[in-house]
């Protein structure tokens, strides 16, 4: 029997190699801001469990690298991923020394860049399981309950990320929830005016040209540069129309980041709304004109839901795009996950920036494979062979 | 009763449909043919007002086409397309159940009619009706189409080169069909085609179009004897014009006393055909039966040579 080698396993095996034996697994750090010590996998876990860790890793790899079943590499990569999962927290016990409350240990490159392999293994694999959407968003929801799982049981809670955690628990939930409620709030808003405005510059064509282009020219201003522009402009309305104050707005904080994000926003909703409706069949317009349906009729009866996946690939770009720009948000006082990250550049934590930026990741993450498997679902309904 | 009176149809500069009279017979099926550009599809869309006419009236039975909104008015006439223009997102009994829906129609009433129609094409309501349209071929395709145009049993039917996208065997499957159906109904039917051969097949009548203007306006045979100008001739086809007069009559029609040897022909086959399998065949004479097997007697290639003549 000859041995052959996987494309992806190659690569994966590559890394691998280097993250488990080149790479540090962990850093130690005496306290949050000074400099750390690099810890290879053998000199971060027990005696008895880092060759253990190697073995797995290994093992895992050489699977990877070869030919071998689709549900081994699932099950390779699944091991794998949960092994390095409990191990940096069994890490971070051992290595902080006995009631010392100012050391920190975070997961060095060498344990990024393994998660990473093993993630693209993961990837690799559920591709080519060619799951259904249902199947995709349940994946998510058990890595989901597994992280959350480790989260509670407490078994991270030596990393120092989450030590930075323990010290904000309560504006991190409070800054959580702004964060979200920007990016949602900025879409539902960009949903409201752009799906009218869309179908608008479906309808007439001299109003298509100028408003994509004013809409686009908005969306290369880049976001700090337009975060600040806002401020005079939402500064006077505060200031000279009355009640607008009451209401929250203002030159700085939430006001401004809503009207950014909702103005970015704009552009993919208008775009993919004008795009779907100029994609609908010729024929089944002009059938559904002439069979005698109403111009609205033939709006939410016919162009709409054949439009409908563009659009909420539109909506799908927003999303995403929001919840990553929101982070910007909190430069000029609106809040958000990039609290975090700007108090932690501004103290050079790492630990604080990460802080902010993994949620705010994974929310992306997150909120861009629910929406695939919505558009999936909505674009197959109609191809689906119903066996009755 | 459909009458055109005087409609003109102008965009800016260019006359697209100029001066056009003609009146269709109630339950007959008037084609209107010409080449692309000619005016004929707008002609046929300015009857249900999918375009409005420049100057001119249309009635239906009597009544001005315009006393009803438009989208009213279209749903009172069966409407039928190239490429069937079904909605990929609707299954094919609710493509078929569009019109009766927009009309208010009571459920079981709609399930009855689409089961109705259905069947008459030979689509199984139960296996076919809950399956979207991109998994039918292209015949079951166009079949539906016109079946959803039929829905609301309008007492017109306007179609615009309905079977332009099929295979020449589907197409003539789905010509006979139509004309089976029209008989069954009694529909009013207007169709648009640039296929003369089509045209002398199904028409009771042909308008030629050329350049917005109506050229002639007949029974087949009239203009195949006749043609009014050289643009008709041409589509008529000099080299085709026998044959296209042969494939007008039924055999029945071209029966000679005595008998002949070998297999019958169908009484109502076309009196081409029958040339054709002589000619293929060798044969001077080929015998005749009717309907019920009966022999009726025979053709003969003398007779329908003759037949095939320019008549006097």
């Amino acid at each position: 029997m000859t041995i052959r080698f996987d494309k992806l396993g190659v690569v994966i095996a590559a890394i691998v190699a280097y993250a488990a034996f080149a790479a540090p697994f962990a850093t130690f750090r005496a306290n949050r801001i000074v400099p750390g010590e690099a810890r290879s996998i053998l000199e971060s876990l027990p005696t008895a469990v880092g060759p253990s860790l190697l073995e797995i890793v290994v093992i895992a790899a050489i699977i990877a690298l070869l030919k071998t079943p689709l549900i081994l590499r699932l099950v390779a990569s699944v091991v794998a991923l949960a092994a390095l999962a409990i191990l940096i927290g069994v890490a971070g016990d051992f290595l902080t020394p006995e009631g010392n409350t100012f050391a920190r240990i975070s997961p060095a490159s060498g344990f990024w860049l393994l998660i990473f392999a093993f993630t693209l293994l993961l990837a690799d694999v559920l591709t080519r399981l060619n799951l259904s959407p249902w199947a995709r968003v349940g994946v998510l929801v058990v890595a989901a309950l597994a992280i959350g799982l480790l989260l509670v049981s407490g078994s991270w809670n030596s990393l120092s990320i989450l030590k930075e955690y323990a010290n904000r628990a309560d504006s991190f939930w409070a800054e959580g929830s702004k964060h979200v409620t920007l990016a949602l709030g900025s879409l539902a808003a960009a949903a409201v005016v752009g799906l009218p405005l869309g179908i608008l510059c479906h309808r007439v064509d001299k109003l298509r040209a100028g408003v994509l282009n004013v809409l686009n020219i908005i969306q290369t201003i880049p976001s700090i540069a337009l975060f600040g522009l806002l401020i005079a402009p939402l500064g006077w309305v505060a200031t000279h129309v009355p009640g607008a104050a009451s209401l929250g707005i203002r030159g700085i904080g939430t006001a401004p980041a809503f009207v950014a994000l909702f103005l970015y926003s704009l552009l993919p909703v208008v775009a993919n709304t004008v795009v779907g409706l100029a994609g609908v069949p010729r024929a089944a317009n002009d059938a559904a004109r002439g069979m005698g349906m109403t111009d609205r009729q033939r709006l939410f009866g016919v162009e709409f839901p054949l439009a409908f996946p563009v659009i909420l690939t539109g909506i799908r770009i927003v999303l995403v795009q929001n919840i990553g720009l929101a982070t910007i948000a909190a430069l000029i006082g609106g809040g958000g996950f990039g609290v975090f990250v700007f108090q932690g550049v501004g103290q050079t934590a790492m630990d604080l920036v990460l802080l902010g930026a993994v949620p705010t990741v994974a929310l992306a993450f997150a909120a861009a494979i629910i929406l695939d498997a919505v558009i999936e679902m909505t674009s197959t309904r109609r191809r689906e062979v119903q066996t009755a | 009763m459909i009458e055109i009176e005087g409609i003109t149809k102008r965009y800016d500069a260019t006359t697209v449909v100029d001066d056009v009279s003609m009146l269709i017979e109630p339950r007959t099926i008037a084609v209107i043919v010409g080449t692309s550009g000619s005016g004929k599809t707008t002609l046929l869309r300015m009857i249900n007002r999918l375009v409005e006419p420049t100057a001119g009236v249309i009635k239906l039975d009597g009544a001005d086409n315009r006393s009803l909104p438009g989208y009213e008015l279209r749903r009172s006439i069966g409407y039928a397309i190239q490429g069937h223009g079904l909605f990929p997102h609707r299954t094919v009994a609710q493509n078929i159940a569009t019109v009766p829906v927009l009309l208010g129609w009571d459920k079981a009433r709609i399930k009855a009619r689409v089961d109705e129609l259905m069947t008459l094409y030979q689509l199984d309501p139960e296996a076919f009706g809950p399956r979207y349209p991109h998994e039918l071929s292209g015949g079951q395709q166009q079949r539906v189409g016109v079946a959803r145009a039929l829905a609301a049993e309008p007492h017109v039917l306007l179609m615009d080169e309905p079977f332009g996208a099929l295979d020449p065997i589907i197409r003539n499957k789905a010509q006979e069909d139509l004309l089976a159906i029209q008989k069954r109904f009694g529909t009013t039917i207007i169709l648009v085609t640039h296929d003369m051969e089509e045209a002398v097949h199904m028409g009771d009548k042909i308008a030629v179009m050329d350049a917005g203007k109506l050229v002639q306006y007949a029974r087949p045979a009239e203009i195949l004897a006749k043609p009014a100008s050289a643009f008709v001739e041409t589509l008529v086809g000099a080299s085709e014009k026998p044959f296209r007069l042969l494939s007008l009559g039924r055999v029945r029609d071209a029966v000679e006393k005595g008998t002949a040897e070998g297999e019958a022909i169908p009484g109502d086959a076309s009196q081409r055909d029958a040339l054709a399998e002589l000619l293929w065949s060798g044969r001077p004479a080929l015998p005749v039966k009717g309907d019920d097997g009966k022999p009726l007697g025979r053709v003969t290639v003398d007779g329908l040579v003759k037949r095939a003549a320019r008549p006097a």
